[in-house]
């Protein structure tokens, strides 16, 4: 499924913005991406920082941050977490971002609270998919997957 | 886990961008707002407040129209988002009448029109202050 030649994943979970997906993982974790959106958005990404394992991240701080030429922010968190693991091939080729968002997780998280619970606020399926389109139409975002 | 450069352990900080540069040097206008933007997304508290020169990329048409260097982003885009990330702006009210700006010239993205005691506060106050 793609919009302007952006993918969409229906089985992933994503924030309102369509900034970040979220997937649920083994042993109660979720894993944290940035969507094909957001890496058109910010073009080649040369640098990923995320926050150290083991860290606590209340909802609303970042779980990690990201670089390219032309654009700097934060990789959104939407529910309390404590960071689990930082994905070591993407933050030493931060561009895996541009060619495979969606295979490229940035970070596992655990869920302060149940993986259920985490995923309250976020949306899913034929919504997001929805949600998806709109953002791509309203911003007039076309895809820019670098290739691999 | 052995490389720390790829990791992120700073703690909740303060800090404040003066912004005095403006469309007279644009190629000073796009990095502010760029670090700006990456301090917020590390947790610190930023502010960006403008005043001289910079209350001009705080009219409207203008920051929509320039670029720190030729084709490149504009500036209002680097703006939004540093305001994305987390970053507040403030504007210097007594700069406005210098460049023969009114309130209704001030674009959406500013959040106070603030005096110069309250830059002198925020200064004061905070635990890292930047002049661009």
């Amino acid at each position: 499924m793609e919009c302007n030649g952006c993918e969409f994943r229906p089985e992933l979970y994503y924030d309102a913005e369509f900034q970040i997906w979220v997937r649920i993982e083994e042993q109660g974790e979720l894993a944290v991406g940035m969507t094909d959106i957001s890496q058109s958005i910010a073009g080649k990404i040369m640098h990923v920082r995320v926050r150290r394992p083991g860290t606590a991240r209340p909802a609303g701080k970042p779980v990690a941050t990201i670089e390219s030429a032309k654009w700097a922010g934060p990789v959104p968190n939407l529910f309390d977490c404590t960071i689990a693991s930082a994905n070591i091939e993407v933050l030493e080729h931060p561009a895996l971002l541009n060619h495979q968002p969606y295979a490229a997780w940035i970070a596992r998280v655990a869920p302060a609270q149940t993986v259920e619970q985490a995923l309250v606020g976020l949306v899913t399926g034929d919504a997001a998919w929805a949600g998806y389109q709109a953002r791509c139409v309203r911003d007039s975002i076309t895809c820019k997957r670098l290739p691999a | 886990m052995s490389d720390d450069r790829h990791y992120l352990d700073q703690d909740e900080k303060t800090v404040v961008i003066v912004m005095t540069s403006g469309p007279s040097q644009r190629h000073r206008c796009a990095t502010p707002f760029y670090m700006a933007a990456i301090m917020a997304s590390m947790d610190a508290d930023v502010k960006l407040f403008f005043t001289m020169e910079g209350v001009k990329l705080c009219q409207k048409g203008v920051p929509e129209q320039l670029t720190a260097m030729d084709g490149g982003k504009t500036i209002v885009e680097f703006m939004r988002d540093a305001k994305a990330a987390g970053v507040k702006f403030y504007m210097c009210r007594p700069a406005m009448p210098g460049y023969e700006m009114e309130v209704d010239d001030v674009i959406a993205e500013v959040d106070e029109l603030s005096s110069g005691g309250e830059l002198a506060d925020l200064i004061l106050s905070s635990d890292k202050v930047l002049f661009f």
